[in-house]
C-alpha cells in the first residue's frame, strides 16, 4: 500500500470538516472503549491490571527470544505437516503467495483479515496475475467494494454509514435496497458463501504462533476465519515475525486478553488452534503454509522501539486516543493509524515518509493506560520527534523558535523582561488573536491564550509588599 | 544467503531487547478461578454461554435430549453431522434414522442444521472446544445456520488455562495431532454496518447447546 503519511494534516482537516464521519467515528470508539472497561476489569481493577502485565511479559520474553522462538516455532510447525516460508519484505511475499497460487492452480482466492497483506498490498499483485481475490470479512469486503483502504485494524469501515454501505450493495452486488443491516449482512453472506466453495486457496493472518507447539492461533467473529482455513484446498497464512509467543500458557492469556482489551468481548466468537492441513478421513486443506514477514520488523527490533512489536493489533489506543477519534483512520496514510500507527507507521516505511505522525498526538498518555500489553507509545512518540530533530525534520521556524525559547527561559532576567513585555503587549491584543507569519504555524490551530497584564512574579512581589505594610 | 538466514542473523545480531525481564511463573487465570463444584461449573457455564447468545438445554433425561434435538431439526431430512459414536447420546443414531433423517456429506453448504458433540466446554466463557479429524468435520459447526452441540456433564473444564494444563499433563504431542481445534463462543456475528450486532455472518447463527445430566 503507498505509503501517504506525509499528507496528515491536510487530511486530518479534511476529516474534521466532516461532521457525519467525525459522529460515526466518535460513536465507534466510544462504545468499543466503554465495554472494553467493563471485561477488562469486571474483576476488579487489581485484577484487570495484574492480567495486562502478565500479558506484557509474554509478549517482552517472546521478543527477548525472538530468534530462539522462530527457529522452534519453524521446526514445531514443520513437525506439524505446514510448510512454512521466510519473507524478507514485500516483493517477496508477493511472490512466494504467487509461486504458490501457480503451483496449486489457484485461479480464486477467499482472504480474512491480514493487515501484513494490507502492507504488502496483496491483492493488486494477485489480481495482475489473472487470480480473484475476495475480502471475505464483512467490513474488509465492503472496503474492498469501494476500493478504499481500512479505517480501523479492527473494525474496518467505522467511517461508513450505513446508507453508504446499502446504496455501495445496490450499485455493485444488485442488492433489493434495504436498510436493514441484518439483511444487508445476509445478503453478503449468500454472495460470499458462493466464493468460499469455488476458492482454491485460502489466505488468513495470524493473531499468534506457538513456537512450543507449531499452533497457528486466528480469531475471527464472523467465521470467515474459519471458512478461508477449512474449506479452499491450499491455505496460506501471512504473519509478522513478531506474532510468535512462547508457550500455550502465554496463548492462554493473550487470546483471552486481544478481545477484551479489542471489542470488550470475553472470547472472540472462533478461536482457532491451525497444527496442520488435513489427515486421512479429515475435512480441511490438504496443504497449508505459513509466511513468516519480516518487511521492517527486525529494523526496528534493532532499536530502541522494540517495545512497538509487543502490539497484538487490539485497537485499544486508536478507540482511546482523541487525535484518532477526531480525525479517524485514513489521515494517517497507511495501514496502521491511531498511536500504534503513528509509532509504526515511521519505523516501517521510513521516518522521512511519515514526518508529521509522531506529533499527531497530544501525549495524553491513554493509549499506554489502556494497552493490553502496555507499550510505552507516548515514550516513542518523543523519541520519535528526538529522531526527526536529529534528521533535520524539524522546521527552521520551530527550531529558532525553541532555541530562543531555551535562553529567555535559562536567565531568570531574561524571562521577567519577557513577562513584563508580553503584558504590555497583550494589553493592545484583540481576543484569540492569529499571529503574523511565520508565527500563525501555531495559532493557525490553537488559541493563544489571553496574556495576563500582570505575571505571577508581580502578582507576588505585590502581595508581599502588601503583607508587610499593615 | 536465504531470507530466513539474513533475517535471524539480524535479530541475532541486535542487542537483545528485555534481557532483564523475570522468568515466568505463578501465572493468573484471566476469569478468577471460582467454585468448581460440578454444579457451579455447570451454572457458570450456562450462564456465559446464554450471555454470549447461545440456547442452552438442560437434560436430565436422554430420552428428553433425544426429543429435544428431533424438535430442533424439525422437518428437515438431511443433517451435516458428527459420526454418532462422538457424540455422547447413546440411542441418537437410531431415533434420527427411524425419523428418516440422514447424514449429508461433509462439505455440504444446503443444510440447515449442524450437530456435534464437543471435546470440552470452558465455564468460565462458556465457549466450546472442537477439534477436527476423522468423524468430527469442521464444516458441521460452520456451514449450517443452525449449530446444535452435545455436552456431557463431564466435559465441563472450568477454564482454557485448565484444559490446556490438561494438554500440558499429557504431553502436548496430543494436541498437536488434533488439525484443528476451535473454541466456539457463541453465534457467528458481526458489528461492521453501523456498529449494529448481527448474528449470523458466515457461521451458524443460532447455537443451541443440549447439556445433559442432572441440573
Amino acid at each position: 500500500m503507498d505509503v501517504k503519511a506525509r499528507d496528515f494534516v491536510p487530511a486530518a482537516q479534511a476529516a474534521l470538516s466532516d461532521p457525519a464521519l467525525r459522529a460515526a467515528v466518535k460513536r465507534a470508539t466510544d462504545t468499543a472503549a466503554k465495554k472494553r472497561l467493563v471485561t477488562m476489569f469486571w474483576a476488579g481493577r487489581a485484577h484487570g491490571e495484574a492480567l495486562r502485565q502478565q500479558a506484557a511479559q509474554a509478549r517482552r520474553r517472546a521478543l527477548r527470544d525472538l530468534p530462539a522462538l522462530l527457529e522452534q516455532a519453524e521446526a514445531a510447525m514443520t513437525a506439524n505437516g505446514i510448510q512454512v516460508l521466510w519473507a524478507a519484505d514485500g516483493d517477496e511475499v508477493r511472490r512466494l503467495v504467487l509461486d504458490i497460487a501457480a503451483r496449486h492452480d489457484v485461479r480464486r482466492a477467499v482472504k480474512s483479515k491480514s493487515m501484513v497483506s494490507e502492507e504488502v498490498a496483496l491483492n493488486h499483485a494477485l489480481q495482475a496475475h489473472d487470480i480473484d481475490v475476495l475480502e471475505t470479512d464483512l467490513g474488509e469486503f465492503i472496503v474492498q467494494l469501494s476500493d478504499e483502504t481500512p479505517s480501523h485494524i479492527v473494525t474496518p469501515v467505522i467511517h461508513k454509514s450505513k446508507e453508504t454501505i446499502r446504496d455501495l450493495f445496490v450499485r455493485e452486488l444488485d442488492m433489493p435496497p434495504t436498510d436493514d443491516a441484518e439483511a444487508m449482512t445476509q445478503f453478503a453472506r449468500g454472495h460470499l458463501r458462493r466464493a468460499f466453495l469455488e476458492a482454491d486457496m485460502g489466505i488468513s493472518g495470524g493473531n499468534f504462533i506457538i513456537a512450543e507447539t507449531g499452533a497457528l492461533c486466528l480469531v475471527t467473529n464472523e467465521g470467515n476465519g474459519r471458512m478461508v482455513t477449512a474449506l479452499p484446498r491450499v491455505h496460506v497464512a501471512l504473519v509478522g515475525i513478531e506474532k510468535v509467543i512462547a508457550t500455550v500458557e502465554d496463548y492462554a492469556t493473550l487470546t483471552q486478553i486481544l478481545p477484551r482489551s479489542s471489542t470488550g468481548q470475553t472470547m472472540t466468537v472462533y478461536t482457532q488452534m491451525i497444527h496442520g492441513p488435513r489427515g486421512a478421513d479429515d475435512d480441511g486443506p490438504e496443504h497449508v503454509y505459513v509466511i513468516l514477514v519480516d518487511n521492517g520488523r527486525s529494523d526496528i527490533y534493532a532499536t530502541g522501539y522494540a517495545e512497538a512489536l509487543a502490539c497484538i493489533r487490539c485497537g485499544a489506543c486508536l478507540n482511546a486516543c482523541p487525535v484518532y477519534e477526531a480525525t479517524g483512520g485514513h489521515a494517517y496514510g497507511w495501514v496502521y493509524s491511531g498511536p500504534i500507527g503513528a509509532v509504526i507507521t515511521p519505523l516501517l516505511t521510513g521516518l522521512e515518509n511519515a514526518s508529521p505522525l509522531p506529533h499527531a498526538s497530544s501525549l495524553c498518555g491513554l493509549c499506554k493506560e489502556v494497552c493490553p500489553v502496555d507499550i510505552d507509545l507516548p515514550r516513542m512518540l518523543l523519541d520519535l520527534r528526538h529522531d526527526l530533530d536529529e534528521t533535520g525534520h524539524t522546521p527552521p521556524v520551530w527550531k529558532g523558535g525553541m532555541r530562543g525559547f531555551g535562553i529567555v527561559a535559562g536567565s531568570p532576567r531574561l524571562f521577567e523582561l519577557a513577562e513584563r513585555a508580553a503584558g504590555l503587549g497583550g494589553r493592545f491584543l484583540p481576543p484569540r488573536p492569529p499571529l503574523p507569519p511565520p508565527l500563525n504555524g501555531w495559532t493557525n490551530v490553537r488559541d493563544l491564550p489571553a496574556i495576563p497584564p500582570k505575571s505571577f512574579r508581580q502578582l507576588w512581589a505585590e502581595r508581599q509588599k502588601a503583607k508587610k505594610t499593615p | 544467503m536465504t531470507s530466513r538466514e539474513s533475517i535471524l542473523n539480524k535479530l541475532r545480531a541486535a542487542r537483545q531487547p528485555f534481557a532483564d525481564l523475570p522468568p515466568a511463573g505463578g501465572m493468573i487465570p484471566v476469569v478468577p478461578a471460582g467454585d468448581t463444584s460440578p454444579a457451579a461449573l455447570r451454572a457458570r457455564f450456562t450462564e456465559a454461554a446464554e450471555k454470549l447468545g447461545c440456547t442452552v438445554t438442560h437434560c436430565a433425561d436422554p430420552a428428553a435430549a433425544i426429543a429435544h434435538i428431533r424438535d430442533l431439526i424439525g422437518n428437515d431430512s438431511t443433517i451435516l453431522s458428527w459420526d454418532l459414536v462422538y457424540v455422547p447420546l447413546p440411542g441418537l443414531g437410531e431415533a434420527l434414522a427411524d425419523a428418516g433423517i440422514a447424514i449429508a456429506a461433509p462439505g455440504d453448504a444446503s443444510v440447515r442444521v449442524g450437530l456435534t458433540g464437543v471435546d470440552a466446554a470452558l465455564a468460565a466463557t462458556g465457549s466450546l472446544l472442537l477439534a477436527s479429524g476423522p468423524g468430527k468435520p469442521r464444516g458441521a459447526s460452520l456451514l449450517p445456520e443452525v449449530h446444535i452441540a452435545v455436552v456431557a456433564a463431564n466435559q465441563l473444564v472450568p477454564d482454557l488455562e485448565t484444559w490446556l494444563a490438561a494438554q500440558r499433563a499429557a504431553g502436548l504431542d496430543s494436541l498437536r495431532r488434533l488439525n484443528n481445534v476451535v473454541l466456539i463462543s457463541g453465534p457467528s456475528r458481526t458489528a461492521d454496518i453501523a456498529m449494529e450486532t448481527v448474528m449470523g455472518v458466515h457461521g451458524p447463527g443460532a447455537v443451541q447447546i443440549v447439556l445433559l445430566g442432572e441440573g
